[in-house]
């Protein structure tokens, strides 16, 4: 079995439908100025999710997104023939975990960004577990669309997670493990639905990957 | 202080590649007889626009099928059989740029069929459904670091005893989506690459590029025996000024190579700034290695080019004289005096470091060893 305890974990995950000037204005507090006209939502909420989670150089962080920057996808798209620069940068996977990270010039050993849908879930926990380094970040979210929410190709609901994975049981607030032993597949929780169980601590466990998945919350 | 690399050596059962030049063995031949690909196209295909450098399989405009999906045919019936996309033979794909150009195609003509692959998820939902594979594909992006990514998991995952092979799969190709972003950003213009090249302007080009690597824990005659990653955070389009990003990489893939002699196969796209560092950190690294790069020739394949250079360099070591093919576009003065600018015999070493750069001040490393 390979099992990672929970040491921090904080999860925006707005109410209703969210708009990014709503943000702006909800997590003013958390952004320098200048940043927070900059910053996209999912990058806003990312930001606000791992405010207080303290990163060094030899830390690692697995990003987890199907759809990413959606809004900067879209208004790149429109902004041709004049392509905008700014909005290319800010298309780009993984640009909402970055937008954080610059903003804090903080350098990381490794950032694992994932880009799946079906098993993403899955996936990221795996590449956390498999991480050597001692602690790990886990961070995901999405952000909602416009045009692309009406063909599927964005989330309908905006929200972002971090938490903090380390080898060490003592002060933990749950854990995640992979016990190998299964060859079928159920179906694996989606990035809302485990940002959901970590809102509510809630437990989850499924199979997948050639074992079994546990997300569990402890005394 | 770097972070340690990975030393989780896998051997490479198969791997190649297709670029317009061909296959891997004929790409390294085009790069060893000093051509390019590059070809001065209209930066949004048939939009029009400025002129630049592309190496493309054919118009960049994008189709339905994709244009891309024929070309992935072609380089996918070389993967050996296996039940791929099974829990112990899982794919990663990796990629930048997956079907965006779809979304572009979108935008301009309205028909909503090019929205079925335009997203991450489903370009690879498309290419479960052609080839068969199952449900655990696994999938990457980080810009240009992107395939060494899927490689250093892959190794993680056989290592771990998780899975019996992996199949690193890699496509990117370019549209005028990607080809306008750049060219906004002032990179991608009129000029052709000269990577490490010292001249006034910098200048990019960017080329379709797709490979494939299958990787296992047994013993084969090319192993990947290290991976180093780096984020430096700086800036979302610019390195540290001192190189300390490039600096940190280069010195955790040094401390794998032990008593072998190297050669270096760079990033070097053609960049003013990043060409500089790149070249002087690893000549202090790697004193004498020689350095070269090859997207002057194959332009830059994006996510995809460390895996398509990967495969050059294994057509390359495995053609008879084992000759390194120089880097080609360029030209003196460069950066350093260990740039190759000519091709060059891989009989003098056992090893290879390959490196490549990305957008967030990302870098990655590996090291290629062989009998």
């Amino acid at each position: 079995m390979i099992e990672r305890f929970i040491h921090q974990v904080k999860v925006e995950l707005p109410p209703g439908i969210e708009t990014v000037a709503d943000a702006r204005a909800r997590l003013a507090a958390k952004f320098p100025r200048a940043a927070l006209r900059r910053m996209t939502h999912l990058g806003l909420l990312l930001g606000s999710a791992l405010e207080d989670i303290p990163l060094g150089p030899e830390d690692a962080v697995v990003y987890a997104s199907t759809f990413a920057e959606t809004r900067s996808l879209e208004d790149f798209l429109l902004s041709f023939p004049a392509a905008s620069p700014l909005l290319f940068q800010s298309s780009i996977h993984p640009g909402g975990i970055q937008q954080v990270l610059i903003g804090r010039q903080q350098p990381i050993a490794r950032l694992w960004p994932l880009a799946g849908r079906t098993r993403l879930v899955e996936q990221a926990l795996l590449t956390a577990l498999l991480e050597p380094a001692p602690r790990v970040v886990l961070a995901g979210g999405e952000e909602t669309g416009t045009w692309m929410l009406e063909h599927n190709l964005a989330s309908a609901r905006s929200f972002a997670f971090a938490m903090i994975l380390t080898r060490a049981p003592a002060g933990a607030l749950g854990r995640v493990a992979f016990a190998r032993g299964t060859s079928t597949d159920d179906p694996c929780p989606t990035l809302e639905n485990f940002t959901q169980a970590l809102t509510g601590r809630h437990a989850l466990q499924w199979s997948g990957a050639g074992g079994t998945w546990t997300l569990d919350w402890l005394p | 202080m770097h972070a340690p690399a990975d030393q989780l050596p896998v051997g490479l059962a198969a791997c190649d590649c297709l670029t317009p030049f061909g296959d891997a063995s004929a790409t390294a031949a085009a790069l060893l007889a000093g051509r390019s690909a590059l070809a001065l196209t209209p930066v949004l295909g048939r939009d029009g626009g400025d002129l630049v450098p592309l190496a493309l399989f054919g118009p960049m405009d994008e189709t339905l099928p994709p244009r891309w999906l024929p070309v992935l045919h072609r380089l996918a019936a070389g993967i050996p059989p296996a039940a791929w996309g099974s829990a112990r033979c899982p794919v990663i794909v990796t990629s930048s740029n997956f079907g965006v150009g779809s979304l572009y195609a979108f935008t301009r003509d309205q028909d909503v069929r090019h929205l079925a692959h335009g997203a991450p998820f489903a370009s690879v939902e498309l290419l479960r459904r052609e080839f068969d594979w199952g449900g655990h594909i696994q999938v990457f992006s980080h810009a240009c670091v992107t395939a060494h990514l899927g490689l250093a998991h892959a190794a993680r995952l056989l290592h771990a005893g998780l899975a019996d092979r992996v199949l690193v799969f890699s496509f990117d190709f370019v549209s005028p989506f990607v080809a306008g972003g750049f060219h906004s950003l002032k990179i991608l213009n009129g000029g052709l690459p000269a990577p490490y090249a010292a001249r006034p302007t910098g200048s990019i080009g960017l080329g379709d590029g797709a490979a494939f690597a299958v990787l296992t824990r047994d013993p084969a005659s090319f192993q990947v025996a290290a991976h180093a990653l780096h984020n430096e955070m700086f800036h979302f389009t610019g390195n540290r000024t001192d190189g300390a990003g490039f600096a940190d990489c280069a010195a955790a893939i040094a401390a794998t190579v032990g008593g072998r002699r190297v050669w270096l196969k760079g990033h070097g796209t053609g960049t003013l700034e990043g060409g500089r560092m790149e070249a002087e950190v690893l000549a202090r690294q790697f004193p004498g290695a020689p350095l070269t790069g090859w997207k002057g020739g194959l332009g830059h394949t994006l996510g995809s080019c460390g895996l398509v250079e990967l495969a050059v360099a294994l057509a390359a070591l495995r053609t008879p004289g084992g000759k390194i093919p120089g880097a080609v576009g360029s030209l003196a003065p460069v950066f350093t005096d260990t740039v190759a600018l000519a091709a060059f015999a891989a009989t003098d070493f056992d090893g290879a470091v390959l490196t490549s750069n990305a957008f967030g001040g990302a870098h990655a490393a590996m090291l290629l060893t062989h009998d």
